[in-house]
């Protein structure tokens, strides 16, 4: 109750109190007028600040007061801006308030005046505004010397004055900041109205409005980042086409800055929390305009903050291990803007715990092995989950997870033996995932075991007299069936026909192959392939005793790119399986065998390898293994895996050539041997006809020449009749083979040339007359004296001459034959001439022997001979050609007279070429005048003295004087009797014009 | 004393190259006697020649390279914002005697000194990652700076000239960016133009 009465008491008192107060307010009604108002400007924020104080207000009161304040732009009147600004005011308090222009300051001048009101609760209506205060103004554009004799009421950082000088341009803002997007307006004053200013933005001219004749404004919107350097403005003063001041700005445009992304913190060792997170954009400009954004760390639990050094991220220390929740807040800021995120998180659910580390291998066998490995305890019963990997060559096998506290262990099962395994793990906190430690890792190999698959093992058979050679093939365990390092393979060979002691043959590896020979008996073989712990399973083969079957027909499969589909048809009876081997590469004497095991119900399979070559042939045997594992040649295919046009042409031979046909053939040409099926041959003919012969067709070669081309069909037709040709013509052949891929390579065409129609005719006709001919030769050099004798005698048979006929004929009584006993045998003698007439003598001679026939008399050998001496006269026929055709000398008888002297005629030249001179010409009258018809002569004989130098003073006269017409031959003991030293030299000066003979 | 009056040079040498350096300095008290720290070369024409031409072949890339560092519309604009307009730039006259001439060389490098400096400066601040133009412009101040102390010697040794006013290149640290950028461009358009006039004169 009392209680009650002091608060009733209380209330009353306070209600007493106000009520006092308020009609001392009201009562008074002096109005609360804001005085003492200053304005300053900031130049580089183009802001307004004023101040001022409000009169008249209660002490040690406070009061809600409503400021309006007006501003106006280059006069009073031009208001461009009013508002309110609601404050509470105490007494004697300075208020303060700032208006941003969007126009530069420095553009314009500018007008602010402020009124108030009283908005407080306390008084209820009317309320009344004050009076306004003053314009202050804040000028802009006035120039030094104007300021200068006006005082300044408003104080700028920067006057007009000190950065401009007495310049008739300025451009304002200078050097301004702003962000990317934001609205810009920019002005120029010109000093003179009448000056022409033009503004150009970055290069392009822009144009602005005009704020009054000395000021005109620029409005940029929404400026793009140009470069950190800031963008350009300029403006230049011209008059006439001269530009006199050139002014200009630079706009520092800076990037938005954006709130930082992806913000966290996380610890790994509870000491130390590292918070990182994306800066985002640079938004720092060039002339330290603005520096890169700076980045705070606030955490509000503690209330501590942190500048951080770096763009990126920022440690943080924890000093209280009682504090696990933390609120940081990332404040990022540049002078334009500030953003900011927040993250709250438990310190236990942001752990990235450090790298496991000793991670070993214990006890490990074939099979499996303990993994163990540690962690860093950072608190104490915080648990990791831990993440376990094994890789086997490179690709993961096992992956595990396991919850431990510090040491972790884990065993490794289903391993393979012989095996390198690495196998890492990495750990995260296991209460809550944040983030998993990097790998840490180690790597092992298991042990061996004996090899667990039977090699895969295939034979060739070759069967000799009285044995088989058996070449025997394996492949290499794989490394997942040989369980360690294959150190050789034991071959047991056993007899099945006679019971006998196996033999045993290891063959080292890494070989792949080994030879028996075997008697013609039945052999089990077995084979296993043995590491350094054991044998694998047998591979077991039977030889039969009876050798392969060879007869089976090969068929041919066609080419499917690089890949031949077999099929075969299924043995009879049981088998086990179906092999088929094949070389990869049948052209080598190692050629390589390979095999593919099929299952008993296949018939088909498919044979793929890399190792198919184009242009090879590739011969596949299907066996069939029986029950007993004996292998039965069931098929042969062959096929390439893609043929080629044939790599040569046949070598061509050409026979039976007649003068219409011949006949082509290239029988030597192996099919087999080809890089393709050879499926028949072409045969290209060219020849000066234009039309082909019949079965021929016209082609055009690739070097764009015509010919005609025939078709064998056939590959193993290797012969071709070329029949319907000219004789004497010209062909031109050439044979290629084709394969489905083409035909072979061009080669030179083969020249044919047909012989004549005629020539053998005339060689059947020929041959035989030669042979006569021959046969006739022969009789005649074997019966060369008797015809000699017959036809042609030394000394002819006047007799048997036919001449006379020819007188009994013509009936000459008068001409009698003279009878060889009647002559005397001439004689010839030779006088030695001396050496200076020599010359002289055949000077004369040679000039009258182009006229004049040579005579040489043969003197007669008696002295005492007198009356008509025979004599022969010699005529050279050479010297007197036309003479002797004229037959003057053969055909005239002659009554010589008797050469003067044969001496004297010897002696002189003059003599000699007289004489011959004289007796030519005597002959010639004779034979002129005789006009007789004897034209045979016979030889004379003229008296002649042995003894050379006792020459006939008298001339012996030739009684009758017989002249042969061609008789040339003189006996050689007439002609060249044996001389003396002398008289061989006369002999050779006299016989000397006679070389001109020869 | 004379350690004093040795160092006196030099030491206004390096003041000479304060960057910023707006008002006149005289060079040397004009009581002062002219003396140098070390002995002057034989052939320090030679070696001025040499320095003149070096600068004169690299003027032209220098004055490139600024006015393409400092971006549009520098570049197209060459005319009208890198015109070799410098009003108080010291004068030149070819037809002097060498003696005049060495004077107004003189004033002409401390002057070029003292505005590459400021330019390399403000280049330094508003284009940091230029550094082929700050690169040259170093270079350019060095020979500028040995080209200074030869005509010095030079003056001194054979003219005994103890004395020279100078003038140097406009103060830029109150001005705005765009002012900093028209200046440097002009002074360094200036530079290439008296450069090879000098090269040519020597």
């Amino acid at each position: 109750m009392a209680l009650f009465e002091v608060f009733q008491t209380t209330f009353f008192l306070t209600l007493l109190s106000l009520r006092t107060y308020q009609s001392e307010v009201l009562a008074e009604r002096v109005p609360l007028t804001p005085v003492s108002l200053k304005v300053s400007t900031n130049s580089a924020r183009q802001s307004l600040h004023l101040q001022w104080t409000v009169q008249n207000l209660p002490y040690h009161q406070e009061l809600k007061m409503v400021f309006q304040i007006q501003i106006s732009r280059i006069e009073t009147s031009n208001v461009i801006w009013v508002g309110n600004y609601s404050t509470t005011v105490k007494w004697n308090q300075v208020l303060h308030w700032s208006w941003e222009s969007e126009l530069p300051l420095e553009c314009a001048t500018h007008f602010v005046r402020i009124k108030s009101v009283v908005d407080d609760a306390r008084f209820p209506e009317p309320n009344f505004w004050s009076n306004w205060s003053s314009w202050e103004e804040v000028s802009g554009k006035e120039t030094s010397t104007e300021r200068l004799k006006k005082p300044c009421k408003v104080t700028t950082p920067l006057s007009v004055q000190d950065s401009l000088g007495q310049d008739i341009l300025f451009v304002f803002p200078k050097d301004k900041l702003v962000e990317e997007g934001a609205n810009v307006t920019i002005c120029y004053i010109s000093r003179n109205i009448q000056n022409n200013v033009s503004c150009y933005w970055e290069g392009k001219q822009i144009y602005g409005e005009q704020l009054d004749p000395h000021v005109s404004v620029f409005h940029l919107s929404s400026v793009p980042f140009i470069r950190k350097t800031g963008a350009d403005m300029y403006c230049e003063v011209s008059q006439g086409n001269v530009s006199t001041s050139i002014k200009g700005i630079v706009l520092f445009v800076s990037k938005v800055l954006e709130e930082p992304k992806d913000f966290s913190c996380e610890t790994r060792d509870f000491k130390t929390l590292h918070c990182t997170w994306d800066p985002g954009v640079d938004t720092a400009l060039g002339w330290s305009k603005q520096p890169s954004q700076s980045y705070t760390l606030f955490e509000s639990f503690s209330g501590e903050k942190k500048l951080c050094t770096h763009q990126n991220w920022c440690n943080w220390q924890i000093t209280q291990d009682s504090q696990e929740t933390y609120n940081f807040t990332l404040i990022a800021e540049n002078y334009l803007r500030k953003r900011s995120v927040n993250i709250l998180f438990n310190l236990t659910h942001q752990v990235y715990p450090m790298n496991p580390f000793s991670v070993n291998f214990e006890n490990v066998n074939a099979t499996n092995a303990i993994m163990t490995w540690k962690v860093y305890s950072v608190k104490n019963n915080f648990t990791y989950l831990c993440q376990i990997e094994v890789y086997c060559e490179g690709k993961m096998k096992q992956q595990y997870n396991v919850s431990i506290k510090m040491n972790g262990e884990y065993f490794l099962s289903d391993l393979e033996p012989f095996t390198e395994y690495m196998a890492r793990v990495r750990c995260a906190g296991a209460s809550h995932f944040w983030k998993w430690s990097q790998w840490s890792g180690q790597n092992f190999t298991t042990l061996e075991a004996a090899p667990s698959e039977a090699p895969d093992v295939w034979r060739n058979v070759n069967s000799e007299p009285g044995s088989h050679i058996v070449t025997l093939f394996w492949k290499p365990l794989s490394k997942l069936h040989a369980n360690g390092k294959i150190l050789f393979y034991n071959v047991v060979v056993e007899n099945l026909d006679k019971p006998s002691k196996s033999e045993l043959h290891s063959v080292p590896a890494p070989a792949k192959s080994t030879k028996l020979t075997l008697d013609r008996h039945s052999y089990e073989i077995w084979v296993t392939a043995n590491n350094s712990v054991g044998a694998s399973p047998a591979s077991i083969i039977v030889i039969s005793a009876d050798p392969e079957n060879q007869e089976v027909e090969e068929e041919r499969i066609a080419d499917t790119e690089g890949r031949f589909s077999l099929s075969w048809k299924p043995q009879p009876g049981d088998v086990v399986g179906y092999v088929v081997d094949w070389c990869d590469h049948p052209q080598y004497t190692l050629c390589d065998l390979q095999w593919k095991n099929v299952g008993p119900n296949a018939t088909s399979t498919v044979i793929s390898t890399d190792a198919f070559r184009p242009g090879v042939r590739y011969n596949f045997r299907i066996y069939g293994l029986s029950t007993k594992r004996i292998a039965c040649l069931l098929e042969k295919k062959t096929g390439y895996s893609q043929e080629l046009a044939p790599s040569d042409n046949p070598h061509m031979l050409v026979d039976k050539l007649t003068s219409h046909s011949f006949t082509l053939s290239w029988k030597y040409y192996s099919t087999e041997s080809q890089p393709g099926f050879i499926q028949g041959y072409h045969v290209y003919l060219k020849s000066k006809a234009r039309q082909c012969h019949p079965r021929f067709e016209r082609a055009v070669l690739t070097d764009g020449s015509e010919c005609c081309k025939y078709k064998i069909d056939n590959p193993e037709e290797k012969a071709l009749i070329v029949d319907n040709l000219k004789p004497k013509s010209v062909y031109e052949i050439f044979v290629t083979p084709f394969t489905s891929a083409g035909e072979g390579p061009n080669a030179t065409f083969t020249k044919v040339t047909t012989p004549d129609e005629h020539s053998s005719m005339l060689i059947y006709i020929l041959l035989p007359m030669s042979f006569c001919v021959l046969l006739i030769m022969i009789g005649c050099y074997l019966k060369s004296q008797w015809i000699k004798e017959t036809c042609y005698p030394d000394i002819p048979d006047p007799y048997k001459s036919s001449i006379l006929s020819l007188i009994k004929f013509k009936e000459k009584p008068h001409l009698t034959i003279m009878n060889v006993s009647d002559c005397i045998p001439d004689a010839i003698e030779v006088v030695s001439k001396p050496e200076g007439t020599k010359i002289q003598f055949r000077k004369s001679l040679t000039e009258t022997e182009l006229t004049k026939p040579n005579y040489l008399y043969l003197l007669p050998t008696e002295k005492n001979h007198s009356g008509p001496v025979p004599f022969i006269c010699f005529e050279n026929l050479t010297y007197n050609q036309a003479t002797s055709d004229s037959g003057s000398c053969g055909h005239v008888p002659v009554p010589m007279k008797p050469p003067p002297s044969q001496l004297g005629l010897m002696i002189s030249p003059e003599n000699v070429k007289k004489a011959l001179g004289k007796n030519y010409m005597n002959s010639l009258g004779e034979i002129s005048a005789g006009g007789t018809n004897l034209n045979y002569v016979s030889q004379l004989a003229s008296p002649m003295s042995g003894d050379k130098d006792s020459l006939p003073t008298n001339p012996v006269e030739p009684s009758n004087c017989s002249e042969y017409k061609r008789q040339m031959a003189v006996p050689l003991c007439l002609a060249s009797p044996p001389l003396t030293e002398n008289s061989s030299l006369s002999s050779i000066t006299l016989l000397n014009p006679g070389e001109h003979y020869r | 004393m004379k350690v004093l009056a040795a160092g006196v040079v030099p030491l206004l040498l390096v003041l000479h190259w304060r960057h910023g350096a707006g008002s006149p300095l005289p060079i040397t008290p004009v009581n002062a006697t002219c003396a140098i720290r070390h002995p002057c070369h034989n052939n320090l024409m030679n070696q001025i020649r040499s320095q003149l031409a070096q600068l004169n072949g690299s003027a032209n890339a220098l004055f490139i390279l600024y006015y393409t560092a400092q971006g549009e519309p520098f570049p197209n604009n060459l005319d009208k914002l890198c015109g070799p307009n410098v009003t108080d730039f010291p004068p030149f006259h070819a037809n002097g005697t060498e003696k005049a001439r060495l004077v107004e060389l003189y004033r002409i490098v401390v002057y070029l000194g003292t505005a590459l400096g400021n330019i390399t400066r403000d280049q330094k601040i508003l284009n940091p990652s230029a550094l082929s133009l700050h690169s040259k412009l170093n270079t350019t101040a060095d020979i500028l700076r040995g080209l200074l102390s030869n005509v010095l010697c030079r003056l001194c040794s054979k003219y005994h000239v103890a004395h020279v006013d100078v003038t140097y290149g406009p103060d830029t640290s109150g001005k705005d960016v765009f002012q900093k950028k028209k200046l440097g461009c002009q002074l360094l358009g200036k530079y290439k133009q008296i450069i090879g006039m000098l090269a040519q004169a020597f």
